[in-house]
């Protein structure tokens, strides 16, 4: 691993001369220096993939600006990165990029980057109307899998998507097909995402910059009142322990992102964390202790419920014996819950009968 | 019938397996099955979507029912003037498709059926001619490249050795040893002649230089620029020139293995090809033991499928290697990390056919060829309105001019010449006034804003609608990029669009001043050289020719 504190070369940026230390890109220094410079395609999760050229920049003795996300720095190099003919060719680039979309708005509640290509536009105020012409991409509406938009009226083949499924997924599951301004991003044979490789964790929804890949789950909630609350918190299901953002609008849940910089998942997400929190508010789920009476489940208080299920164990033991009794922790249960119910089973009962439904 | 298996496991554990696989399913079934897909995804361990993707990248391999022997007709530049268009027309409904420029404006019309090449005559559809030679040199000067491909014997390992051939291979393996060839290549002042220039030397020197095992020479045969049609003909004539030049690159590089990369469209080539491969296989000049030397180096032949931008050649290793041929970043270059990131020297055809005669005669007699301060020759691929044309190897420094009137025969019917292409469609256009003025040497032709290339130029006279020929170059690249920088993906498209007067501003002022930023963006931020050459086609129309410009936007909103 590169040790970012040790700094042993240097450079000069934008007049300033800073300390680099091998193996960094233009692009890292520039962000370490606050620069902002501008990105489409870049996602620090991914490798660095020279699409875009949004990020170019001017080093002296080159030829031509050059792409910082791929340039390495060496020592002595002179770097620019908002020069008055940059900052002209990258709105004129943006210019390019909104013209091929038939929109450049996209709801927040598409995706964690959804935002970035209107916030860019707007910051180089580059929703001019030049360069009008055909627009690019298919819109795969038909596609009725119940999570992820496939809206490529928006997309603007940056390659996130297909590069998060491959780099961070392991799935690939998506790719591109054709080429030039026939680009679109597909699956194998242009499928629907159910009939490939894909498992749905929403990993290309989250890091697509337009909203091309939404989730459609959040948008349900688009036009429901109230402005969107995001609170960190930990996925409840499996032992990794993810960070995930719940969004809500007033009381409700609206939909669930992978925080980017959860140190277990740095975004990553399954699709049980991104898409599967429908329980927690759903009319069908339990709020109160249930016992059955004449084959009817009714209401009941903790304490009779507790009651009821203590004479249940009894009962078994009694007719059985203590190994007739199974316990099944939830891998939803936090770990007290989980630590009592292993007490219950070990010196409660005696016995080793415990297991995970993880597992199970 | 071949079965499955059968194709799977003759190309399994070759080098560079997946476009040998496609291609024999593509000839097996007439197209690209899905089942052919998910063979060859689980054999080579691609993924399903990657390996579609790249299926579908490529212009030959189809999915569609009847691909591989649909009629392809090409369209290029020079084809388009001979009619193409039109014929391509009327034989649409009989499944004809068109192809770009295709690499034979010597010998128009041509179209491809299954394996072989074809010619559309005014009332028939023959085969094609073979390649025509070049002509005695007109000038009667000394030659490199052609020194001997105009004797007909030449094609075989016997008529090669009987007019001097491998003699330079002895000669550098037996006698001088690496590093005086390597020394006499460097001092020879040969460059990349597929265009970039490249100091050939250098990159072999760089090459040896190189960590890593194996190494790798890769001949770049992909001649996909339009009215460039002179590796076919080195090919097609003299393939153990280049065989032998590839053994030479081999030994300075301290190469293992080598490829040569052939585009898809000269299937007669490919066979030829073959042949001199197994020739000089079987006579102890590839294998184990190169004439006693001790040395090994194998070539392995592949076959392209129908992308210009795998003749860039980090897109023509991703292609080789079996990957979305998108071009890949540099640095780092192929002399360190090419062929499966491995150091890697790619050459092009022209390149490795001029290092034999090197070794042989001496690099001071080779840079001698040149003119005044210019080192060695250029093959140049003439094409349109030109009386004689053809290929013509040229020292370094010849004027245009002496060229075109003298050794070409001039513009057929009297007529005056109006421009040029230079770089074959790359370097845009030149005006008479500087077609006459430039001598055939990058600083000569860079001072005019365009470039020599890889020495193909396309000759117009002054009935040409020159709009509608810079409308067709900027459809051609558009159809080309290949869809990972944006500045091209979105600029060839958008630039095309505005040449057809089909979207734009209505008003030659805004139009110019679109066409210029997206031009300007284009040569500054593309990822490759696609996208910073395609606007030079604009660039020199706008200087060139601004009124009939100003009346096609002026027509078009009318």
């Amino acid at each position: 691993m590169i040790d970012k504190t040790k700094n042993t070369y240097e450079l000069t940026l934008d007049g300033e001369v800073v300390a680099f230390s091998h193996g960094e890109s233009l692009f890292e220094i520039s962000e370490r220096h606050k620069k902002e410079v501008p990105t489409l395609c870049y996602d620090k999760r991914l490798d660095a993939f020279g699409g875009c050229r949004m990020c170019m920049v001017e080093v002296e003795g080159f030829r031509n600006p050059v792409a910082s996300c791929t340039t390495k720095a060496s020592p002595g190099m002179v770097v620019h990165t908002h020069t008055a003919k940059l900052e002209k060719d990258r709105k004129t680039l943006l210019e390019l990029v909104v013209s091929e979309n038939r929109q450049v708005e996209t709801p927040e509640l598409s995706g964690f980057a959804s935002q970035e290509l209107t916030q860019l536009a707007n910051r180089y105020d580059a929703i001019t109307g030049r360069f009008a012409g055909a627009k690019s991409g298919t819109s795969r509406t038909e596609d009725l899998n119940p999570f992820i938009l496939r809206d490529y009226d928006q997309c603007i083949s940056c390659y996130r998507c297909v590069r998060v499924c491959a780099e961070r997924e392991g799935d690939y599951a998506i790719n591109v097909m054709n080429r030039g301004f026939a680009t679109q991003i597909t699956t194998e044979f242009n499928s629907d995402l159910r009939e490939s490789e894909c498992t749905f964790c929403g990993q290309c929804v989250q890091t697509c910059p337009t909203g091309a890949l939404a989730d459609k789950k959040a948008l349900r909630d688009r036009k429901t009142v109230g402005d969107i609350k995001k609170t960190r918190t930990i996925c409840t299901y499996c032992g990794v322990g993810c960070s995930v953002d719940i969004m809500s609008k007033e009381d409700k849940i609206v939909g669930i992102q992978p925080a980017m910089d959860g140190p277990a998942n740095l975004g990553a997400l399954c699709v049980k964390g991104q898409f599967a929190y429908d329980f927690v508010q759903h009319d069908d789920r339990l709020t109160t202790p249930l016992v059955r009476k004449n084959g009817k489940l009714e209401p009941v208080s903790w304490t009779e419920a507790i009651d009821v299920a203590a004479k249940g164990f009894e009962k078994v033991s009694r007719d059985h014996g203590n190994e007739a009794i199974y316990a099944i922790a939830s891998g939803r249960a936090p770990h007290e819950a989980s630590y009592a119910l292993q007490k219950l089973m070990r010196a409660g009962w005696g016995l080793n009968q415990i297991d995970n439904c993880s597992r199970a | 019938m071949e079965s499955t298996e059968k194709i799977i496991e003759e190309w399994r554990t070759q080098p560079a397996p997946l476009l040998g696989m496609l291609h024999a399913f593509h000839e097996r079934d007439l197209k690209i099955t899905e089942e052919a897909i998910l063979a060859i995804a689980k054999a080579l361990r691609i993924p399903k979507a990657e390996l579609f993707g790249t299926v579908t990248f490529y212009d030959h391999l189809s999915m569609e029912s009847g691909s591989h022997d649909d009629l392809r007709i090409c369209t290029g530049p020079i084809c388009s003037l001979k009619g193409s268009q039109e014929i391509l027309k009327a034989m649409q409904g009989d499944g004809a498709r068109s192809m770009p420029c295709s690499g034979r404006c010597d010998v128009p019309i041509p179209a491809l059926r299954g394996n072989r090449t074809y010619q559309i005559a005014p009332d028939a559809i023959v085969p094609t001619p073979e390649t025509p030679r070049p002509i005695p040199n007109p000038g009667g000067l000394e030659e490199c490249v052609f020194a001997e491909i105009r004797d007909p014997d030449r094609k075989s390992l016997a008529g090669y050795q009987a007019s001097g051939g491998y003699l330079a291979a002895e000669k550098a393996l037996n006698d001088l040893g690496r590093e005086r060839t390597l020394a006499e290549v460097k001092a020879s002042g040969l460059a990349g002649r597929g265009g970039a220039g490249f100091p050939t030397g250098e990159k072999w020197q760089a090459v040896a230089d190189a960590q890593g095992s194996p190494k790798y020479v890769v001949c770049n045969a992909d001649e996909g620029e339009p009215g460039c049609f002179k590796d076919r003909t080195l090919l097609d004539h003299d393939p153990h020139l280049v065989i032998e030049g590839m053994i030479l690159a081999a030994f300075c590089c301290g190469a293992s293995e080598g490829f040569i990369y052939l585009r898809y469209e000269y299937p007669e080539t490919l066979k030829t090809l073959g042949q001199a491969l197994q020739e000089a296989r079987d006579a102890g000049l590839l294998g184990k033991d190169i004439l006693g030397s001790g040395y090994e180096f194998q070539i392995h032949l592949r076959r392209g499928a129908g992308a210009y931008i795998c003749g860039e050649e980090t897109s023509l290793l991703n292609s080789l290697e079996g990957k979305h041929p998108f071009p890949r970043n540099r640095p780092p270059y192929p002399v360190t990390h090419g062929f499966n990131d491995l150091p890697t020297a790619v050459n092009n055809v022209e390149t490795l056919a001029s290092v034999p005669w090197i070794v042989m005669n001496g690099a001071a007699r080779y840079a001698a060829l040149g003119l005044g301060d210019h080192k060695g020759t250029k093959l140049i691929s003439l094409s349109g309105d030109i009386e004689k044309p053809g290929n013509y190897e040229v020292p370094l420094g010849l004027p245009l001019k002496t060229l075109i009137e003298e050794w070409a025969g001039g513009i057929p019917g009297g007529k005056k010449l109006q421009a040029v292409t230079m770089a074959g469609l790359s370097g845009g256009f030149l005006g008479a006034e500087d077609a006459y003025a430039v001598t055939l040497d990058e600083p000569s032709v860079r001072a005019k804003g365009s470039f020599l290339g890889a020495g193909g130029i396309m000759i117009f006279d002054e009935t040409r609608d020159m709009v509608d020929l810079g409308r067709q170059a900027m459809a051609f690249f558009a159809h080309e990029s290949c869809g990972k920088c944006f500045p091209c993906r979105i600029g060839t498209q958008r630039l095309t669009e505005r040449l057809a007067g089909s979207a734009g501003p209505d008003t030659f002022a805004a139009w110019r001043e679109e066409v210029e930023d997206m031009g300007q963006v284009m040569k500054s931020s593309s990822a490759c050289g696609l996208g910073m050459a395609a606007p030079l086609i604009t660039e020199s129309l706008l200087r060139l020719f601004p009124d009939d410009l100003a009346s096609t936007i002026k027509k078009a909103n009318s």
